[in-house]
Protein backbone atom coordinates (compact mmCIF):
# COMPACT_ATOMS: atom_id res chain seq x y z
CA UNK A 1 0.00 0.00 0.00
CA UNK A 2 1.38 3.38 -0.99
CA UNK A 3 2.02 6.00 1.63
CA UNK A 4 0.30 9.16 0.45
CA UNK A 5 2.69 12.05 0.83
CA UNK A 6 2.22 15.01 -1.50
CA UNK A 7 5.50 16.53 -2.71
CA UNK A 8 6.50 19.73 -0.98
CA UNK A 9 9.47 21.08 -2.93
CA UNK A 10 9.19 22.97 -6.21
CA UNK A 11 11.44 20.50 -7.99
CA UNK A 12 9.03 17.67 -7.25
CA UNK A 13 6.11 19.71 -8.58
CA UNK A 14 8.06 20.42 -11.77
CA UNK A 15 8.96 16.76 -12.14
CA UNK A 16 5.32 15.76 -11.67
CA UNK A 17 4.31 18.24 -14.33
CA UNK A 18 7.04 17.17 -16.75
CA UNK A 19 6.67 13.42 -16.27
CA UNK A 20 3.21 12.57 -15.04
CA UNK A 21 1.12 15.21 -16.77
CA UNK A 22 2.74 14.63 -20.15
CA UNK A 23 1.39 11.07 -20.01
CA UNK A 24 -2.20 12.31 -19.68
CA UNK A 25 -3.22 11.22 -23.20
CA UNK A 26 -1.87 7.71 -22.61
CA UNK A 27 -3.54 7.40 -19.21
CA UNK A 28 -6.83 8.66 -20.65
CA UNK A 29 -6.71 6.15 -23.52
CA UNK A 30 -6.04 3.35 -21.06
CA UNK A 31 -8.84 4.52 -18.75
CA UNK A 32 -11.17 4.83 -21.75
CA UNK A 33 -10.39 1.25 -22.72
CA UNK A 34 -11.22 0.10 -19.20
CA UNK A 35 -14.44 2.07 -18.72
CA UNK A 36 -15.69 2.17 -22.33
CA UNK A 37 -17.26 5.49 -21.40
CA UNK A 38 -15.73 8.93 -21.86
CA UNK A 39 -17.20 10.53 -18.73
CA UNK A 40 -16.23 7.56 -16.55
CA UNK A 41 -12.75 7.60 -18.07
CA UNK A 42 -12.34 11.28 -17.21
CA UNK A 43 -13.36 10.57 -13.60
CA UNK A 44 -10.86 7.71 -13.40
CA UNK A 45 -8.10 9.90 -14.85
CA UNK A 46 -8.78 12.76 -12.44
CA UNK A 47 -8.83 10.48 -9.41
CA UNK A 48 -5.74 8.63 -10.65
CA UNK A 49 -3.80 11.87 -11.01
CA UNK A 50 -4.85 13.06 -7.56
CA UNK A 51 -3.61 9.79 -6.11
CA UNK A 52 -0.47 9.95 -8.19
CA UNK A 53 0.27 13.46 -6.95
CA UNK A 54 -0.28 12.51 -3.32
CA UNK A 55 1.97 9.48 -3.82
CA UNK A 56 4.55 11.19 -6.01
CA UNK A 57 7.27 10.77 -3.40
CA UNK A 58 6.91 7.00 -3.84
CA UNK A 59 7.59 7.17 -7.56
CA UNK A 60 11.10 5.96 -8.33
CA UNK A 61 12.86 8.32 -10.74
CA UNK A 62 14.17 6.50 -13.77
CA UNK A 63 11.35 3.94 -13.82
CA UNK A 64 8.50 4.00 -16.33
CA UNK A 65 6.06 6.69 -15.22
CA UNK A 66 3.40 5.43 -17.62
CA UNK A 67 3.50 1.98 -16.07
CA UNK A 68 3.16 3.57 -12.62
CA UNK A 69 0.20 5.70 -13.74
CA UNK A 70 -1.49 2.80 -15.55
CA UNK A 71 -1.31 0.80 -12.32
CA UNK A 72 -2.92 3.62 -10.34
CA UNK A 73 -5.61 4.16 -12.99
CA UNK A 74 -6.40 0.48 -13.07
CA UNK A 75 -6.75 0.42 -9.25
CA UNK A 76 -9.02 3.48 -9.33
CA UNK A 77 -11.13 1.82 -12.02
CA UNK A 78 -11.48 -1.40 -10.03
CA UNK A 79 -12.50 0.49 -6.91
CA UNK A 80 -14.99 2.60 -8.86
CA UNK A 81 -16.82 -0.49 -9.98
CA UNK A 82 -19.09 -2.33 -7.63
CA UNK A 83 -16.86 -2.29 -4.59
CA UNK A 84 -15.99 -5.72 -3.43
CA UNK A 85 -17.42 -7.27 -6.58
CA UNK A 86 -15.20 -10.08 -7.65
CA UNK A 87 -13.83 -10.00 -11.13
CA UNK A 88 -15.27 -12.60 -13.41
CA UNK A 89 -12.66 -15.24 -13.90
CA UNK A 90 -12.21 -15.91 -17.57
CA UNK A 91 -8.90 -17.67 -17.40
CA UNK A 92 -9.72 -21.15 -18.49
CA UNK A 93 -7.00 -23.63 -19.18
CA UNK A 94 -4.57 -22.20 -21.74
CA UNK A 95 -4.25 -25.52 -23.47
CA UNK A 96 -7.98 -25.59 -24.24
CA UNK A 97 -7.80 -22.06 -25.65
CA UNK A 98 -5.01 -23.05 -28.02
CA UNK A 99 -6.90 -26.13 -29.23
CA UNK A 100 -10.09 -24.13 -29.75
CA UNK A 101 -8.28 -21.42 -31.67
CA UNK A 102 -6.42 -23.95 -33.81
CA UNK A 103 -9.71 -25.58 -34.72
CA UNK A 104 -10.96 -22.37 -36.31
CA UNK A 105 -7.63 -20.99 -37.51
CA UNK A 106 -8.20 -21.52 -41.22
CA UNK A 107 -11.73 -20.08 -41.06
CA UNK A 108 -10.46 -16.97 -39.30
CA UNK A 109 -7.47 -16.52 -41.61
CA UNK A 110 -9.45 -17.03 -44.79
CA UNK A 111 -12.16 -14.68 -43.57
CA UNK A 112 -9.87 -11.91 -42.39
CA UNK A 113 -7.23 -12.02 -45.11
CA UNK A 114 -9.23 -10.07 -47.70
CA UNK A 115 -9.96 -7.16 -45.33
CA UNK A 116 -6.77 -6.86 -43.24
CA UNK A 117 -5.37 -4.15 -45.48
CA UNK A 118 -8.71 -2.45 -46.18
CA UNK A 119 -9.85 0.94 -44.88
CA UNK A 120 -12.69 -0.72 -42.95
CA UNK A 121 -10.37 -2.71 -40.71
CA UNK A 122 -9.42 0.13 -38.31
CA UNK A 123 -12.95 1.06 -37.19
CA UNK A 124 -13.90 -2.62 -37.11
CA UNK A 125 -10.98 -3.47 -34.81
CA UNK A 126 -11.79 -0.52 -32.56
CA UNK A 127 -15.39 -1.69 -32.26
CA UNK A 128 -14.37 -5.29 -31.58
CA UNK A 129 -11.88 -4.09 -28.97
CA UNK A 130 -14.59 -2.08 -27.19
CA UNK A 131 -16.73 -5.21 -26.99
CA UNK A 132 -13.94 -7.39 -25.62
CA UNK A 133 -14.42 -8.35 -21.95
CA UNK A 134 -12.32 -6.08 -19.73
CA UNK A 135 -10.14 -8.95 -18.55
CA UNK A 136 -8.80 -9.40 -22.08
CA UNK A 137 -9.15 -5.81 -23.27
CA UNK A 138 -6.81 -4.33 -20.69
CA UNK A 139 -4.04 -6.79 -21.63
CA UNK A 140 -4.45 -6.21 -25.38
CA UNK A 141 -4.53 -2.42 -24.90
CA UNK A 142 -1.43 -2.37 -22.70
CA UNK A 143 0.64 -4.63 -24.97
CA UNK A 144 -0.58 -3.63 -28.43
CA UNK A 145 -1.56 0.01 -28.02
CA UNK A 146 0.61 1.21 -25.15
CA UNK A 147 3.79 -0.74 -25.97
CA UNK A 148 4.07 -2.38 -22.55
CA UNK A 149 6.09 -5.60 -22.26
CA UNK A 150 4.47 -8.75 -20.89
CA UNK A 151 6.37 -8.19 -17.64
CA UNK A 152 5.22 -4.57 -17.29
CA UNK A 153 1.64 -5.54 -18.15
CA UNK A 154 1.73 -8.20 -15.45
CA UNK A 155 2.92 -5.58 -12.97
CA UNK A 156 0.25 -3.04 -13.95
CA UNK A 157 -2.57 -5.56 -13.70
CA UNK A 158 -1.18 -7.45 -10.71
CA UNK A 159 -1.35 -10.81 -12.45
CA UNK A 160 1.27 -13.49 -13.24
CA UNK A 161 3.10 -13.17 -16.57
CA UNK A 162 1.65 -16.53 -17.66
CA UNK A 163 -1.83 -15.03 -17.27
CA UNK A 164 -0.77 -12.10 -19.46
CA UNK A 165 0.29 -14.61 -22.13
CA UNK A 166 -2.94 -16.58 -22.00
CA UNK A 167 -5.22 -13.50 -21.83
CA UNK A 168 -3.36 -11.87 -24.70
CA UNK A 169 -3.63 -15.02 -26.80
CA UNK A 170 -7.33 -15.40 -26.10
CA UNK A 171 -8.08 -11.70 -26.41
CA UNK A 172 -6.46 -11.47 -29.83
CA UNK A 173 -8.21 -14.64 -31.01
CA UNK A 174 -11.59 -13.34 -29.84
CA UNK A 175 -10.89 -10.10 -31.72
CA UNK A 176 -10.10 -12.04 -34.89
CA UNK A 177 -13.27 -14.12 -34.68
CA UNK A 178 -15.40 -11.02 -34.10
CA UNK A 179 -13.77 -9.29 -37.05
CA UNK A 180 -14.70 -12.19 -39.30
CA UNK A 181 -18.29 -12.02 -38.09
CA UNK A 182 -18.26 -8.25 -38.60
CA UNK A 183 -16.95 -8.65 -42.15
CA UNK A 184 -19.63 -11.22 -42.89
CA UNK A 185 -22.38 -9.00 -41.49
CA UNK A 186 -21.10 -6.09 -43.57
CA UNK A 187 -21.16 -8.25 -46.69
CA UNK A 188 -17.41 -7.86 -47.16
CA UNK A 189 -16.89 -11.63 -47.23
CA UNK A 190 -19.30 -14.53 -47.80
CA UNK A 191 -21.07 -15.82 -44.70
CA UNK A 192 -19.83 -19.22 -43.55
CA UNK A 193 -19.31 -20.95 -40.25
CA UNK A 194 -16.01 -22.19 -38.85
CA UNK A 195 -15.04 -25.64 -40.09
CA UNK A 196 -13.84 -27.37 -36.98
CA UNK A 197 -11.95 -29.99 -39.00
CA UNK A 198 -9.66 -27.54 -40.76
CA UNK A 199 -6.83 -27.26 -38.24
CA UNK B 1 0.26 -21.87 -21.28
CA UNK B 2 3.83 -23.07 -21.11
CA UNK B 3 6.58 -20.86 -22.51
CA UNK B 4 9.94 -22.46 -22.69
CA UNK B 5 10.14 -26.00 -23.95
CA UNK B 6 13.17 -27.93 -22.84
CA UNK B 7 16.25 -27.36 -24.94
CA UNK B 8 16.08 -30.86 -26.38
CA UNK B 9 12.44 -30.55 -27.48
CA UNK B 10 11.55 -29.71 -31.05
CA UNK B 11 8.61 -27.46 -31.71
CA UNK B 12 5.68 -29.02 -33.56
CA UNK B 13 2.84 -27.18 -35.33
CA UNK B 14 0.71 -26.94 -32.20
CA UNK B 15 3.59 -25.61 -30.15
CA UNK B 16 4.40 -23.14 -32.90
CA UNK B 17 0.80 -21.97 -33.10
CA UNK B 18 0.75 -21.41 -29.32
CA UNK B 19 3.92 -19.33 -29.42
CA UNK B 20 3.50 -17.34 -32.62
CA UNK B 21 2.31 -14.22 -30.83
CA UNK B 22 5.13 -14.44 -28.29
CA UNK B 23 7.63 -14.74 -31.15
CA UNK B 24 6.16 -11.74 -32.96
CA UNK B 25 6.12 -9.77 -29.69
CA UNK B 26 9.81 -10.53 -29.09
CA UNK B 27 8.97 -12.23 -25.78
CA UNK B 28 10.70 -15.58 -26.29
CA UNK B 29 14.11 -16.57 -25.04
CA UNK B 30 16.77 -16.71 -27.76
CA UNK B 31 16.91 -20.48 -27.98
CA UNK B 32 13.13 -20.91 -28.15
CA UNK B 33 12.87 -18.12 -30.71
CA UNK B 34 15.47 -19.85 -32.87
CA UNK B 35 13.54 -23.14 -32.68
CA UNK B 36 10.38 -21.27 -33.62
CA UNK B 37 12.01 -19.58 -36.60
CA UNK B 38 13.48 -22.90 -37.75
CA UNK B 39 10.05 -24.55 -37.61
CA UNK B 40 8.11 -21.67 -39.15
CA UNK B 41 10.53 -21.28 -42.04
CA UNK B 42 10.33 -24.96 -42.90
CA UNK B 43 6.56 -25.50 -42.43
CA UNK B 44 4.34 -23.90 -45.10
CA UNK B 45 1.24 -24.03 -42.89
CA UNK B 46 2.92 -22.32 -39.92
CA UNK B 47 4.64 -19.84 -42.25
CA UNK B 48 1.26 -18.79 -43.65
CA UNK B 49 -0.20 -18.52 -40.14
CA UNK B 50 2.76 -16.46 -38.91
CA UNK B 51 2.43 -14.09 -41.86
CA UNK B 52 -1.28 -13.69 -41.12
CA UNK B 53 -0.73 -13.00 -37.40
CA UNK B 54 1.95 -10.45 -38.26
CA UNK B 55 -0.43 -8.57 -40.55
CA UNK B 56 -3.22 -8.78 -37.97
CA UNK B 57 -0.99 -7.27 -35.28
CA UNK B 58 0.08 -4.55 -37.70
CA UNK B 59 -3.59 -3.63 -38.30
CA UNK B 60 -4.36 -3.74 -34.57
CA UNK B 61 -1.36 -1.60 -33.65
CA UNK B 62 -2.28 0.98 -36.26
CA UNK B 63 -4.82 2.17 -33.67
CA UNK B 64 -1.91 3.17 -31.42
CA UNK B 65 -1.91 6.78 -30.33
CA UNK B 66 -5.39 7.50 -31.64
CA UNK B 67 -7.88 9.13 -29.28
CA UNK B 68 -6.08 11.56 -26.98
CA UNK B 69 -7.81 13.02 -23.97
CA UNK B 70 -10.70 15.46 -24.49
CA UNK B 71 -9.75 19.13 -24.58
CA UNK B 72 -11.14 20.07 -21.19
CA UNK B 73 -9.71 17.15 -19.26
CA UNK B 74 -6.20 18.56 -18.93
CA UNK B 75 -7.59 21.75 -17.36
CA UNK B 76 -9.92 19.76 -15.13
CA UNK B 77 -7.10 17.56 -13.85
CA UNK B 78 -4.77 20.51 -13.35
CA UNK B 79 -7.46 22.42 -11.42
CA UNK B 80 -8.16 19.40 -9.21
CA UNK B 81 -4.44 19.02 -8.54
CA UNK B 82 -4.04 22.69 -7.66
CA UNK B 83 -6.88 22.36 -5.19
CA UNK B 84 -4.74 19.85 -3.28
CA UNK B 85 -1.54 21.88 -3.45
CA UNK B 86 -0.02 21.26 -6.88
CA UNK B 87 1.99 24.29 -7.97
CA UNK B 88 2.73 23.30 -11.58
Amino acid sequence: MMTETAPVDAEAHEAFSALALTALDDVYRFARSLTRDEADAEDVVQEAYLRAFRSWTTFQPGTDVRRWLFTIARNVFLRSRERGQREVTLDSDGSEAVDAAMATANWVRTGLDPILASAEIGPAIREALEELPETFRSVVVLVDLEDQSYEDTAAVLGIPIGTVRSRLFRGRKILQERLVTHAQDAGLIPASGPNRRDA
Amino acid sequence: MSTDPKASEKIDCRGAYEKLFEMLDGELTNDVEQKMRDHVSSCPHCFTQADFEKRFLHALRALKGSGGCPGGLRDRVTSALRAVGFRG
